[in-house]
């Protein structure tokens, strides 16, 4: 269970990105979050692991604190959440494998980094995480030679390696085509079915969230919009959510 | 408004006029400052001068030819007898020896006869002598000419009118004309200046070699430190920040006294003979021990309640392992030095043996350093559960102590380095007035009820109370520590009276700024409490950038003066001038390049659960590889150049010899080195753009 209270966050620029979130998200669920740019959708994502840190509120998950974790209690709980980004963020200069074993590093004793040692059962847990995605057979490329869904593909594969419980993904399909968006969707979908993983991934296209989650939250201005199934969502709340002008695209 | 925008155009144009002359005035000003006078490149004298140098300059004494003198001799007979009977002037002989004809074969005192010579080498010089009957050789200079020499024809002949000389009684003898001419003797070959240019080079390209290479491993540590992006992030918590600034010092003492004392043992294990591989076995157990203790459980669960006694142990160990390991290397070091004494090993063993020395003198700070950091890091950890639980009054007052106590760590460390030199005592006031400038806005913000929002005027009235403090604290401790009088009248502070305590001696000055240290940062840390973040991270990178920067405004040859009067004339001071000044221009290009690397990877690692270190090891350090080689060669070519005249100083390399070379108005030799550096400027220019070309 995943409990958000009171979340507030104030950059320091004085822009209000969140106000006030509250919500309950318990195991397993597929939870989409949309809305538009700048609704907060990222600031959200990022305040669970606290890659930002919230200005007011509590982040209780299975019943740590997040929001009050010292640094290393906080690396213990984030190396049990992964994350995948809209750019991938992987390092392209480095090897398919290097980047998916570097989801592993939390558990890695610090000081073989120093020297480039990775253990050996590390070495095939990449190789299994990368078959998992289907693209084993790009294991020693550089990540830089692969097509956008491949490199988001080594990204859930590197998420993988952490043995994830929660997923955060940041816009993970907001940079490929339609084609390739389905199919990396379709690995978080087999990530929540049958590892049980929760996820929660924000979207820019309605159809997308009605495809895949169970759950659909709305940020509008930072604040909660929307919080349910996504059968609720009707052209009247389609529009409260994405402005009067909006029309929903339909994304094959 | 067509008149408005007229009027706006006029006074622009008015502003470009004053503008352009305001320019004028100045370029006009600068032409006469730097002494441009167009008479004086016209002076024939100074024409003339110039000429002779770049004709000797570009005429670079590189190869040399050995000559021979070949002598031919032909009698001439003093004074033409009275009967007439003249000696016919004997006729060239036709064959391919060099000899001479004199015309006529008899002369009086005074008068001009010819010499002809045949088969001498082509275009060479040669002169004419003349023995007389005392066989003492007079030079006879040609007719018309004040040189000794003459330069013979393309076809080996010459014809010389000379006079004949004037010495008396020597009616009827029978002088001799002498010609001697220059012949190449063997081969041509590289002349002396080329071989001790040649040598002076290799020196140079090594010294610029050395410098850079010595200089990699800092600059790339302090471009860490130098990079606003990694470094905004790290903030710590101000009670841990102080709990482990307040245990550096007592960390440097057991880290010397206790840590000191493992590797000074470890140095001697490594160089005495008895050293066996039990040592070595016993030591990589060690530090497996310690690899493995320090690591984190594998455990599924997240333990929130690490076991701190197991991590602090864990971390004790790995110093003492770390020192003890240095110091066994550089033992090992010290040996190996002295084991080879010929042959290419012989570099070497010297090589490694240095690095054992350099391990054997540094061995205490690194002890030192190593506790410093294994305690106040291990005290960080043992004290954050009860940081972590006090709140309210207790905070702050804890605060407070621990800020009075690190404030007066730092001023007096601040201070025991203004002692050393007059303008160095303006760093305490620095360092007071940075303490100071939080307390005026925290008391304000304290007891000035806040809005919910900060406002734009409460903003700006607090960092006028910054200010004031920050002033105040500066002129408190200026006039407190006499800073004045240093910097007016060059004096030191007094070093009468002093207290000593074992190992540390207090003089009046340290103390008091000892004092105002710890009233300022005590009141600081009070109002803060020990909850408030603490920007470790942007102090450390402004902190590393302003010693970057001022190093990187002493040019090397200023820092080479400084080496050459500590370590003597020679390569080696120059070595040491480069280094330090491409250890501050390397930090600051590499840290550009870190602040120019993609941050996504950071943030993905960071999500991870990756520390610190590991997010350094695998998302930055293979983005900024290529533009490190690429940064690194192009330093190599810099200094090239530049040791090419840190000779001028005394630095060692080519410039040296060019230095004499032109002070001794050798032009010609100079004119080699010149073409060497030349040479291999160009080529190390051209190497340097195609390899950073290939890795970028």
């Amino acid at each position: 269970m995943l409990i958000i209270e009171n979340l507030t966050k104030i950059y320091e620029n004085g822009f209000k990105a969140l106000s006030n979130i509250n919500l309950e998200i318990p195991e397993g669920q597929f939870v989409a979050i949309i809305g538009l740019s700048g609704s907060g959708k990222s600031t959200l994502l990022r305040c669970i692991n606290r890659l930002i840190d919230p200005t007011e509120g509590r982040i209780i998950w299975r019943g740590l604190d997040i929001t009050s974790a010292t640094d290393d209690e906080l690396r213990q709980i984030r190396r049990r959440i992964g994350m995948i980004f809209q750019q991938f963020n992987l390092v392209k200069r480095s090897s398919v494998i290097t980047n998916v074993m570097s989801g592993r590093l939390g558990y890695i004793n610090p000081l073989f980094s120093l020297v480039n040692y990775v253990p050996r059962v590390e070495h095939e847990r990449a190789l299994a995480a990368l078959e998992r995605v289907g693209i084993a057979e790009k294991a020693y490329q550089r990540a830089s030679s692969l097509s956008g869904g491949q490199q988001q593909r080594v990204g859930i594969a590197r998420a993988l390696m952490q043995n994830p419980e929660l997923m955060l993904a940041d816009e993970p399909v907001a940079s490929l085509d339609p084609a390739t968006s389905h199919s990396v969707m379709k690995y978080l979908e087999l990530l929540n079915k049958e590892d049980g993983i929760t996820i929660l991934c924000s979207l820019h296209f309605l159809s997308l969230a009605r495809a895949y989650a169970d759950r659909v939250i709305a940020l509008k201005d930072g604040r909660l919009e929307f919080d349910g199934p996504p059968e609720q969502i009707d052209n009247e709340r389609f529009r409260q959510i994405y402005g009067e002008d909006a029309v929903e695209v339909e994304i094959h | 408004m067509l008149n408005r925008l007229t009027s706006r155009g006029a006074r622009r144009r008015l502003l470009m006029v004053v503008a352009a002359a305001a320019v004028l005035i100045i370029f006009a000003y600068g032409w006469s400052v730097t002494d441009i006078n167009l008479n004086r490149p016209q002076e024939p004298l100074r024409q003339q001068n110039v000429g002779n140098a770049l004709r000797e300059l570009l005429s670079p004494n590189i190869f040399q030819q050995d000559y021979t003198i070949i002598n031919a001799t032909t009698p001439i007979l003093m004074d033409c007898p009275a009967d007439g009977s003249a000696p016919a002037p004997a006729e060239p002989t036709g064959g391919d020896e060099p000899h001479i004809v004199v015309i006529p074969a008899c002369a009086h005192s005074g008068e001009i006869v010819t010499v002809q010579g045949y088969n001498f080498y082509p275009d060479s010089l040669a002169r004419i002598n003349w023995i007389a009957t005392d066989g003492e050789r007079r030079i006879r200079q040609v007719v018309g000419t004040s040189n000794d020499n003459f330069v013979t024809n393309t076809d080996g002949t010459f014809t010389v009118e000379i006079e004949v000389p004037r010495i008396r009684g020597t009616s009827g003898q029978t002088h001799t004309v002498e010609a001697q001419g220059r012949f190449p003797a063997g081969l041509p070959r590289f002349s002396d200046t080329t071989g001790l240019v040649l040598e002076k080079m290799i020196e140079t390209i090594f010294l610029a070699l050395i410098a850079t290479s010595l200089s990699i491993l800092p600059s790339a540590i302090l471009s860490f430190f130098a990079a606003h992006n990694l470094m905004r992030p790290v903030r710590m918590s101000l009670g841990s920040l102080l709990v482990g600034f307040a245990l550096l010092p007592v960390g440097w003492l057991l880290g010397t006294e206790v840590l000191g004392r493992i590797g000074t043992l470890a140095v001697n294990l490594g160089k005495g003979a008895g050293f066996n591989l039990g040592a070595v076995g016993a030591l990589s157990s060690l530090f497996l021990f310690a690899a493995v203790t320090s690591s984190r459980a594998q455990a599924s669960n997240i333990s929130l309640n690490s076991d701190h006694l197991r991590e602090i142990a864990s971390k004790l160990l790995l110093a003492v392992v770390v020192v003890a390991t240095i110091g066994l290397l550089g033992g090992l070091g010290i040996l190996f030095g002295g084991l080879f004494t010929e042959g290419l090993l012989r570099y070497l063993s010297n090589f490694i043996g240095s690095l054992g020395q350099l391990v054997e003198l540094a061995i205490l700070p690194i002890a030192g350093i190593t506790g410093a950091f294994a305690v106040s890091s291990a005290g960080m950890s043992l004290a954050l559960n009860g940081l972590k639980k006090l709140h309210g009054a207790p905070a702050h007052l804890l605060g407070g102590v621990l800020g009075a106590i690190c404030g007066a760590i730092l001023m007096g460390m601040v201070a025991s380095i203004g002692m050393q030199a007059a303008w160095l005592g303006l760093l305490p006031p620095v360092a007071a007035a940075s303490l100071a400038s939080g307390i005026l806005p925290a008391l304000y913000r304290r007891f000035v009820p806040q809005p919910a929002r900060p406002t734009a005027a409460g903003r700006s009235i607090q960092t006028a109370l910054s200010w004031v403090g920050i002033i105040a604290a500066l002129v408190g401790t200026a006039a407190v520590l006499n800073v004045d009088r240093a910097v007016i009248a060059g004096t030191l502070p007094s070093t009468r009276s002093s207290v000593s305590l074992p190992g540390l001696t207090l003089y009046p000055y340290i103390t008091q700024a000892m004092l105002i240290g710890a009233v300022l940062g005590g009141l600081s840390a009070a109002l803060a409490g020990t909850k408030a973040t603490f920007p470790l991270g942007e102090i450390l990178y402004n902190t590393t950038r302003t010693i970057l920067n001022a190093l990187r405004s002493i040019e090397p040859l200023i820092m080479g003066l400084v080496f050459v009067i500590w370590v003597g004339i020679g390569p080696f001071a120059g070595v040491l001038a480069l280094t330090l000044h491409s250890i501050a221009s390397l930090g600051k290009l590499y840290s550009e390049q870190i602040e120019n690397i993609d941050s996504g990877p950071i943030e993905a690692l960071q999500s991870t659960g990756a520390n610190r270190l590991q997010t350094i090891m695998y998302a930055v350090v293979p983005q900024i590889i290529p533009p490190y080689i690429a940064f690194t060669m192009y330093r190599w070519d810099i200094n090239v150049r530049m040791s090419t005249i840190i000779g001028f100083v005394g630095g060692g390399g080519v410039g040296f010899l060019l230095q004499q070379q032109i002070n001794l108005l050798r032009y010609r030799d100079a004119g080699v080195a010149v073409l060497a550096i030349a040479i291999v400027v160009s080529v190390l220019d051209y190497a340097s753009a195609s390899i950073r070309e290939r890795v970028m």
